[in-house]
């Protein structure tokens, strides 16, 4: 199984990191690593998540954290931006 | 202009148009109840028998009048009894804002008296869920959960607000707009229109998105103009009228035999406002077996999540057909039509063969009672074999009559629905068709329709025991009935007339017709009607399987 990082911009709330973790473990996905920073903005933080899984994995985790109210953007990584 | 939170509340209600509330009173939510109380003459607040009633009436008042629903209740248990109804509304996508109360800021997560972390309890069951901490928030809360709950893909939205929250005061502003950043996908057909011009048996499954959406009338459209044959998810029932050529019907593992056929021969696929789920397809390997499938969903996280589409069309399912419809050319395979309604006549007949246990039965009832009422009637149902009966056979005419558990699967759903869907409908006859199982769940809301004057017709398919659960005990487990027989000795005619509704049980076709043709208007009535617990819903496609696979007795 391919590693994989998701970059997400969220907001800076009690609860939003407890949304996006149990999408993981919805479908059973271990979360590898995990980095949470508060941005300059302090409304918002950067959250870098490391998991592995295929393409499909890839695409639905994508998706399912996209639609979360509080988080504002999702970027997945290649190997190569990390 | 300052105001407490619970008069926030209600001017928020107000402002989202909200005229019918569901609820049940408790301690966390008594501020908030003392302004519904002097709010009563532009808010209705509907008492049910017990927090769950009210979460699925609140549920049927959307699925029939397209509104988001609002249901209210105490903190701790009050909050927790509304779970299965959170779900169920996440599920079936139903626009659904759920107030609760919780105990004051200061006492929250110290496991203070009926407290529980509701927020914690529903966040895997809701599109979003807040606890409101300061009353300065609770304005702009409520704003974006009506948002939320009505936009994109409905669902409920669960706003927790402790009880000091509710007497503290604050600023109110009115109409102020909501910061809502969710980006919206711009649907491309330019691929999709070349899939379907050169399709020579298409074939549409179409869902809930349809009926959400309001997008009927289009669907036939293009099922017209392109001579494609429609079925339908159990949450699409009612998108087109029965009497539509072309409608098979329900598909999927109960499916009807034309619908599921149609759908494994044909050579393109296109999903509209639909989420091919397990129990659609089956086996999905088999399922997608040579045919291109093109998915229109406005949820992105649907598409080729169950089975790989071709096309991936993110949207609204109205918007996309609009412009299909204007962007495809007609088309007409004689062959393919003709093939259609070959299958239309094997159903027939293979139809005729399923009840083998005298008159009344299933099929008969809901036939005789699809017959004898007006095609705007809401029919609910409860979860079971009368469910599939009722999807299989009832003839519905129009969207927005059909109130069913389709994804939850909830048996106990289907009297409370009935009763909001009534109120929705200015208190207009529902019909209920429930078992004797399902109906044991929930039917402490009798005394909610009998108190209320609702005249909901509960039709009780009564075979003595959990009948889908027996069929599954018969075909897959030797026949050992573990746990599925009820031998209840609950007299259900003497039952409805302890609450105050009009009980009866019949035992023929002629019986069902004479206490139908006599309902009184302002009360339920119960009829308690035996069937065999033998029969079974059929056709059937084993969990797992696919069409090769379907079971058609007879």
């Amino acid at each position: 199984m391919d590693k994989f990082t998701v970059e997400l911009i969220v907001a800076n709330k009690y609860g939003v990191l407890n949304r996006i973790t149990a999408l993981y473990a919805k479908r059973g996905y271990n979360i590898d690593s995990l980095y949470v920073n508060e941005t300059e903005d302090s409304n918002v933080s950067r959250i870098l998540i490391s998991s592995k899984g295929d393409e499909y994995t890839r695409t639905q985790m994508v998706r399912q954290i996209s639609k979360l109210h509080d988080v504002k953007k999702v970027v997945l990584m290649s190997q190569v931006e990390i | 202009m300052k105001l407490n939170g619970a008069q926030i509340v209600i001017k928020q209600l107000e402002a989202h148009g909200v005229d019918t509330v569901f609820g049940y009173p408790g301690g966390a939510v008594l501020t908030l109840y003392d302004e519904l109380y002097k709010a009563s003459d532009k808010i209705h607040h509907v008492l049910t028998a017990h927090e769950q009633g009210a979460a699925h009436a609140a549920d049927g008042y959307a699925r029939v009048s397209g509104k988001t629903g609002v249901v209210i209740a105490t903190s701790g248990p009050g909050a927790t009894n509304l779970v299965t109804g959170i779900a169920n509304a996440y599920l079936d996508s139903i626009p659904l804002v759920a107030i609760t109360g919780n105990v004051s800021v200061p006492l929250l997560g110290r496991d203070s008296f009926q407290e529980v972390n509701i927020m914690g309890i529903t966040n895997s069951i809701v599109k979003h869920n807040f606890v409101v901490r300061e009353v300065e928030s609770l304005e702009e809360t409520l704003r974006e959960a009506f948002h939320i709950a009505g936009s994109g893909r409905c669902g409920p939205v669960l706003v927790d607000i402790p009880k000091n929250v509710q007497s503290d005061m604050c600023a109110y502003h009115g109409n102020q707009p909501i910061a809502i950043s969710k980006q919206l996908c711009t649907p491309d057909i330019t691929e999709a229109v070349k899939l379907i011009a050169d399709s020579k048996r298409p074939y549409i499954y179409a869902g809930g998105g349809i009926i959400a959406s309001g997008a009927q009338e289009n669907l036939q459209k293009l099922s017209e103009k392109i001579a494609a044959p429609v079925g339908l998810s159990l949450m699409g029932l009612g998108a087109l009228s029965c009497n539509y050529p072309l409608n098979l019907g329900l598909k999927g593992m109960h499916g009807r035999y034309a619908a599921n056929t149609a759908a494994f021969e044909c050579d393109l696929i296109l999903a509209l406002g639909t989420r091919f789920s397990d129990r659609a397809t089956g086996d999905v390997d088999a399922y997608q077996k040579e045919k291109s499938i093109i998915h229109v969903d406005i949820d992105i996280a649907e598409i080729s999540k169950n089975v790989a589409s071709h096309i991936e069309i993110c949207g609204d399912v109205g918007d996309v057909l609009n412009q299909l419809l204007s962007a495809v050319p007609e088309k007409r395979s004689t062959e393919w039509i003709e093939r259609i309604n070959a299958l239309k006549d094997e159903q027939k007949k293979q139809e005729s063969g399923y009840s083998c246990i005298g008159a009344f039965t299933p099929k008969n009832i809901i036939e005789t009672v699809s017959r004898l009422f007006s095609g705007d009637t809401v029919v609910a149902t409860d979860v079971g074999q009368h469910q599939m009966w009722t999807a299989q056979y009832y003839n519905l005419k129009q969207p927005r009559t059909f109130l069913t558990s389709g994804g939850l699967g909830a048996m106990g759903f289907g009297l409370g629905a009935a009763i909001g869907g009534s109120f929705a409908k200015d208190k207009q006859r529902t019909i209920l068709f429930t078992g004797d199982g399902s109906f044991g769940m929930n039917l402490i809301e009798l005394a909610t329709a009998v108190t209320n004057d609702i005249p909901v017709v509960v039709i009780v398919l009564n075979n003595q025991s959990l009948g889908l659960p027996r069929q599954w005990q018969t075909m897959f487990y030797e026949q050992r009935y573990s746990q599925s027989g009820l031998d209840r000795k609950t007299d259900f005619a003497a039952l409805a007339n302890a609450f105050g509704a009009s009980g009866h049980r019949v035992e023929c076709l002629a019986e069902l017709e004479a206490v139908l043709g006599g309902l009184p208007s302002d009360r339920p009535t119960v009829i308690d009607c035996p069937i065999g617990c033998d029969e079974v819903v059929l056709p059937m496609i084993p969990p797992g399987g696919s069409v090769k696979d379907m079971v058609l007795g007879g």
